[in-house]
């Protein structure tokens, strides 16, 4: 559904040197597939998803999307962001409903719409709140929700449960399985977590920095879904192994970046 | 006081606990204070130049009655009016573009600069020179005087919004229209309704000065007469019902701001 094509970007830096966020990124991604991308910071993995997301400007390379390229945000997708993005002086309806209100949706069908998301993420009583009133989960409930009611084909998520604790970011996890469990669509995974990565992909793309590109695409051989029972897929000898695959090649990346940081 | 520690229920505090939590009696408190000390000083200490507490109370009962006050209030509003109106039309848009755009910044941050350093008064026999006495001169020292406060805290307010926003909203396929009305402009509304608050209070000085070093037509020509026939309490009247002036319209500013912008506390 979606192929990235040499997919190069790069800038120049503050001390005048260029640096390749991405360099020559080649990847598929199937329809309906939860594909989770996994790497150190740095290796550009939220430049990649900004890219497919229409955000920024690439150098060179190709995005499409069921055949056609990318020029700029488009309806078939939306996206989750790291620090939620809410609109502080709206409340959680009017967040919820602001993508359909940019594709020109009247009000009662757009809050018709953003009500029934508000209640599949598990929100409904707080309507009338802004965000400044509710905890990190729950606004990134309604970062979820708001993402969703624009009925998106394509669900770009850029490290949505990395700034929350722990235990609301597995409680999130869990939920956003059994949602995605019943509502197919593509997602597009960031995280720098082996386990969630692990977890919710269907593939793990592990990405290494300095130039960014795919090291390599581990498929995750655990049987779906996965909502109902995250204890028993973690305990899986199955999760053990590909975790402690990730594991062994990130730190090997990690190794082979040390000498040449000491040299520079 | 017995025992802080140890467990407690959560009681809803009493009267007293409640009258002393409320700032209402501090600032009458502090008045009192402030009014007594007035009155002795200007009863043993005073003479002729300088009022007592109750003297003033009295004189400015008397100008609120006189049609001579209210004429003043109404030549002088004018000017506010006017000269605050254009600052607010112009000054809003202004220091948003400044935000916004780095070329309009770049050609405007010097003269920005220059107003907000320079001392206004000095600025007076230029424009007497140029526009000469009456309403126009008045009205636009009036505006310069507030309109820096409105350009900057404007220009902050749209360069503070979160850019993580913006790209928010053009993921979602907002319009570059769409990104002003629903993002930039209701982000910086807080910090617009700050700048036209203290744009307010410089008004109002502006106001006061322009009378008293060029036009001593109204509220500055009665300070003048005053003083020049002494009749202090009359003085410290009229000046009284400038500061009640003030105060009230600064109330009214940020009534007007906490309604508008009740989120950016919470936020």
């Amino acid at each position: 559904m979606i192929q990235i094509r040499g997919l190069s970007k790069s800038f120049v830096g503050q001390d005048g040197s260029v640096v390749h966020a991405l360099r020559d990124v080649d990847l598929d991604i199937d329809e309906n597939e939860f594909l989770t991308i996994l790497g150190p910071s740095g290796c550009g993995k939220t430049t990649l998803l900004k890219a497919v997301a229409g955000l920024i400007p690439w150098n060179d390379g190709d995005i499409l999307i069921d055949g056609s390229a990318v020029r700029g945000p488009g309806p078939e997708r939306s996206m989750v962001f790291q620090n939620f993005a809410l609109l502080p002086w709206a409340t959680v309806l009017d967040n919820v409903g602001f993508g359909l209100r940019m594709r020109g949706i009247g009000r009662a069908e757009r809050d018709e719409r953003a009500r029934a998301l508000i209640e599949m993420v598990g929100l409904s009583g707080f309507e009338t709140k802004r965000p400044g009133e509710l905890s990190g989960g729950m606004q990134q409930r309604v970062g979820i929700a708001r993402a969703l009611a624009v009925e998106p084909r394509v669900l770009l998520m850029d490290e949505p449960f990395g700034a929350v604790d722990e235990q609301t970011r597995r409680l999130l996890q869990e939920e956003l399985l059994s949602i995605w469990e019943r509502r197919r669509m593509t997602v597009v995974f960031i995280t720098h977590s082996m386990e969630e990565a692990v977890l919710l992909g269907d593939r793990v793309v592990l990405m290494s920095a300095r130039p960014g590109q795919i090291a390599e695409i581990v498929p995750v051989p655990l049987p779906r879904p996965r909502s109902s029972d995250v204890g028993a897929i973690e305990r899986s000898s199955d999760y053990v192994e590909v975790t402690a695959y990730l594991w062994d090649r990130l730190r090997d990346m990690h190794t082979e970046h040390r000498p040449s940081k000491v040299a520079g | 006081m017995t025992a802080t520690a140890g467990p407690r229920p959560a009681r809803r505090p009493g009267l007293a606990r409640r009258v002393l939590d409320a700032n209402l009696p501090y600032q009458l408190l502090a008045f009192a204070v402030f009014a007594g000390v007035w009155e002795v000083y200007a009863r043993e200490w005073g003479g002729l130049l300088i009022p007592s507490f109750t003297e003033t109370v009295e004189a400015t009962a008397e100008l609120l009655g006189s049609a001579e006050l209210w004429r003043a209030m109404w030549v002088s509003n004018q000017a506010l009016v006017l000269g605050f109106g254009i600052a607010v039309l112009a000054g809003v848009p202004a220091g948003i573009l400044l935000g916004r755009f780095r070329l309009a910044e770049r050609l405007a941050d010097v003269y920005l600069n220059i107003l907000l350093v320079t001392p206004m008064a000095a600025i007076i026999p230029l424009l007497v020179m140029s526009v000469g006495f009456g309403l126009a001169s008045r009205v636009i020292l009036v505006t310069i005087f507030s309109i820096v406060m409105i350009v900057v805290n404007s220009r902050t307010g749209v360069r503070q919004v979160d850019p993580a926003l913006i790209e928010m909203a053009r993921s979602f396929g907002a319009s570059e229209r769409q990104v002003w009305t629903r993002v930039l402009l209701p982000g910086a509304l807080p910090a617009i309704m700050t700048g036209i608050r203290l744009g307010l209070g410089r008004a109002v000085t502006g106001m006061v000065i322009v009378e008293l070093l060029m036009v001593s037509t109204a509220l500055g020509g009665l300070i003048l007469e005053y003083r020049g026939l002494f009749k202090a309490p009359l003085l410290y009247g009229t000046i009284v019902i400038i500061l009640a002036e003030a105060l009230l319209l600064i109330s009214a500013a940020r009534w007007c701001e906490r309604k508008l912008t009740r989120w950016a506390g919470s936020a």
